[in-house]
């Protein structure tokens, strides 16, 4: 895992010399070895600004989200930023509101608080949760997948997704465009070569 | 990306309140490859070529690797090996198009055998022609006899007028993908042919399938058996006559399935019998 940690995470992410909090994006930066961190780690056990447990996930319109770190490696991108050491402060999500973080959370939470479906009123009662998470409108739907695929969380990118695909099924491409307010940017020689192209699945 | 897009507005009209306007809402179309691709292999191949046409990013996301990766059967590099002998193919061909290509009938064996995917399953169908088959006095024309047809997907099929001891056997070895397969016998009772451009049926020679059943056997190269009896029927129509069905667990090695059609009760004869093929299909 050292060789993931390079000279621009420990620029950002570093510790103070003597903790403060909040911790600000301008306060003087410092560079510290991974050994420095563990070890002041260790003395430190009792450091407010993030202890082992709790991870501060900033949204991009700037709404701080504490979540226990459990629930927060559900996404393998925030996973990989944990062990790479960058989640000393808190984790920026540029590419989401905090509308949408706050459904993934919600959606993690309830994954990570249920054991895996041993027990078939566990799982009939995931099941449910999922259907009723995905009854939203399509562009928060879309961001959610967007979200999934940023923070690569996989069950919630299959279910968005096979949710997406469900609603594409069945549709000529006409119909797509019109459901989801797509525009057509084909020329007409461009629309006969696609359907050339793909004429051998409907012989 | 549309939500990284949304806050940015969001913030240029807190700080300059100079343009005020909604954040643009994520759209289907606006969503990158990789991600429609995603979406994508949740819809089957016929869909995901339907959905080609809606617009630009559709048409390249139904064209990702990963997409008709995930709808090859496993051990397809097995099966281009079986089907096409040297490398026509070529290793730079797109998965989309070896998927078309394997779909398509190809022949193999010495066009004695047709070999395709199923479009919907990804699983392989196996026709095996009446030429590629071991039948008891073909060479006697007393018995049996090749007549050309528009019927069969190949030229011809092979005609018995009358016989003892009915027997027709066959093998074929092929790296089946993983599923549950049906074996039937392509039969007709009766002689086809065109007269005035109409379709006629001559059942002259048609005798001796209702005394006693026909025996339909299989066998595979790992155990399996299957044994079905039952009398011929439906005059004049090319029918499936179900053998048995096989399982194929380990597609990493070719399955060999034997199969056998047998009416040997001596005591009577039997004709006015075309056999066409043998047809191997996903159940």
């Amino acid at each position: 895992m050292l060789k993931n940690l390079n000279s621009k995470h420990i620029q950002r992410f570093s510790y103070k010399y003597l903790p403060q909090f909040p911790i600000s994006p301008n306060s003087p930066k410092l560079g510290f070895s991974r050994s420095q961190i563990a070890n002041y780690r260790s003395n430190f056990p009792t450091t407010i600004m993030s202890s082992s447990k709790t991870i501060v996930l900033r949204s991009s319109d700037g709404e701080t989200f504490e979540v226990d770190e459990a629930v927060a490696v559900e996404s393998q991108t925030i996973k990989h930023m944990i062990e790479d050491g960058c989640a000393d402060t808190s984790i920026p999500l540029p590419n989401v509101t905090s509308k949408i973080l706050s459904k993934v959370i919600e959606y993690c939470k309830k994954h990570v608080e249920t054991p895996n479906a041993d027990e078939k009123v566990a799982e009939e009662d995931l099941k449910s949760f999922d259907a009723d998470f995905v009854k939203v409108d399509q562009s928060t739907l879309f961001d959610l997948i967007l979200a999934a695929n940023y923070l690569n969380i996989k069950s919630l990118l299959d279910l968005t997704c096979q949710t997406v695909a469900d609603m594409i099924k069945g549709k000529t491409p006409e119909e797509i465009r019109k459901t989801f307010n797509i525009k057509n940017d084909f020329t007409p020689e461009e629309e006969e070569e696609v359907r050339r192209e793909n004429a051998w699945a409907f012989e | 990306m549309g939500s990284g897009l949304s806050s940015f507005l969001l913030m240029c009209s807190n700080s300059t309140s100079s343009v005020s306007s909604i954040p643009p809402e994520s759209n289907l179309g606006d969503l990158p490859e990789s991600v429609v691709g995603s979406v994508l292999v949740y819809l089957n191949p016929q869909e995901i070529c339907r959905v080609a046409s809606v617009n630009q990013a559709f048409r390249r996301a139904s064209t990702a690797e990963f997409v008709w990766e995930s709808k090859l059967p496993k051990n397809y590099e097995l099966v281009l090996s079986r089907v096409f002998d040297c490398n026509e193919l070529g290793l730079n061909c797109c998965k989309k198009d070896i998927y078309a290509r394997l779909c398509a009938p190809n022949s193999i064996d010495g066009g004695t055998k047709k070999v395709w995917l199923d479009k919907g399953t990804g699983k392989a169908c196996v026709l095996i022609s009446s030429s590629g088959l071991a039948i008891t006095g073909i060479d006697d024309r007393r018995y049996w006899s090749w007549i050309s047809t528009e019927e069969s997907r190949f030229r011809s099929v092979a005609y018995l007028q009358q016989i003892w001891w009915f027997e027709v056997d066959g093998e074929v070895e092929f790296p089946f993908p993983c599923g549950t397969y049906t074996l039937y016998f392509r039969l007709q009772l009766g002689r086809s042919g065109r007269r005035f451009g109409r379709r006629v049926c001559n059942s002259d020679h048609v005798h001796g399938w209702d005394i006693k059943p026909v025996k339909f056997q299989l066998s595979t190269s790992d155990g399996q058996k299957a044994i079905t009896q039952c009398y011929l029927t439906n005059l004049g129509k090319w029918h499936l006559y179900q053998a048995g069905d096989f399982v194929v667990e380990d597609s990493k090695v070719p399955m060999k399935v034997k199969f056998s059609m047998t009416q040997i009760d001596c005591t009577h004869t039997k004709g006015g019998l075309c056999l066409d093929s043998v047809l191997i299909r996903p159940k």
